[in-house]
């Protein structure tokens, strides 16, 4: 009972130390010095300039590159699969993969929307009158982006990962089909 | 007795607040219900996510016209039969399609890092 007792009371304390130094660790992330304020209020209309035609690229980026990702699902993978199972062959390692493939492309759009929404908002915010806001925003605008560039890598490997899968069908059908010929 | 059946026509006759201006009653419901559906689209056209895929939006129509009009994946037909030649025709079409997807490595770089955005001395300039 004591040992049961001394386990729960080191997790809640080594719990409770790493909150606190994640805590920590997030507000020094974004606590400025009084120099780095003044160079944000003084580079506030260059920052924002650079920002607005990064928005905009990023949403020329993600109509074009949205487009082909949801061509190789519907034109190829879709197509592909559909053949397959016209004819009843055993398809499921590059449906596996299609489904997977959906769902990182789920995950592109609902992150790139998270993304613009930050980047939106930290547009709006003074960076003039409130810096630390602003460079907070910034910071979280920052990281969404970076999950959506996560999502593109995964897609690209989904897309390779088809590949393979299709080419794997392929030799199980080379070798069935060969056994049937005998 | 008598009274009671001239009373109403009497009144019938006197229209009241609402009738009298029912034209501008009209008028207030209509402006009403086109605020209600003006409000309900553009909460879907900003929840759905279609408000970040307008590029029509001011600050956007300088790369508005880049969108890619044409698709540029070819399309393989999802019947017919499958042969090992009909496969090696997907790989080889998946192949150079994968490839047209896979030659942008899109939203890499950091350009959000305060380092060179917020204080670096381009910036400070």
């Amino acid at each position: 009972m004591k040992y049961r007792l001394f386990v729960v009371g080191l997790i809640l304390a080594v719990g409770s130390a790493m909150a606190f130094l994640g805590i920590r660790g997030v507000s020094a992330q974004t606590t400025l010095t009084d120099q780095q304020r003044d160079l944000i209020r003084a580079n506030c209309i260059t920052i924002k300039n650079t920002l607005n035609q990064l928005n905009a690229s990023d949403a020329l980026l993600r109509v074009n590159r949205g487009q082909v990702y949801e061509s190789m699902g519907s034109k190829l993978m879709d197509r592909f699969n559909s053949r397959l199972d016209g004819r009843n062959l055993d398809s499921r390692g590059v449906v596996s993969v299609t489904g997977s493939y959906r769902s990182s492309l789920q995950d592109f759009r609902a992150n790139y929307i998270t993304y613009e929404r930050q980047l939106t908002a930290t547009l709006r915010i003074d960076c003039t009158t409130d810096p630390d806001s602003f460079h907070a925003s910034l910071l979280s605008a920052r990281e969404k982006r970076a999950l959506v560039h996560e999502d593109v890598n995964r897609l690209h490997q989904f897309i390779d990962d088809y590949r393979n899968a299709a080419a794997d069908f392929r030799l199980n059908f080379e070798r069935v089909s060969g056994e049937n010929n005998r | 007795m008598m009274d009671d059946g001239t009373t109403p026509s009497a009144e019938h006759e006197k229209p009241n607040f609402v009738q009298r201006h029912r034209i501008g009653f009209l008028v207030a419901a209509a402006v009403v219900i086109s605020l209600i559906s003006v409000t309900v689209s553009l909460a879907i056209y900003n929840l759905s996510g279609s408000a970040q895929l307008d590029l029509s939006r001011p600050g956007f129509q300088a790369v508005s016209d880049q969108v890619a009009r044409t698709n540029t994946i070819d399309e393989y037909s999802g019947s017919g039969n499958v042969t090992l030649e009909t496969i090696d025709e997907f790989l080889k079409l998946y192949d150079e399609q994968a490839a047209k997807a896979k030659a942008v490595d899109a939203f890499n770089g950091d350009p959000l890092n305060p380092e060179v955005l917020e204080f670096s001395t381009v910036a400070s300039q």
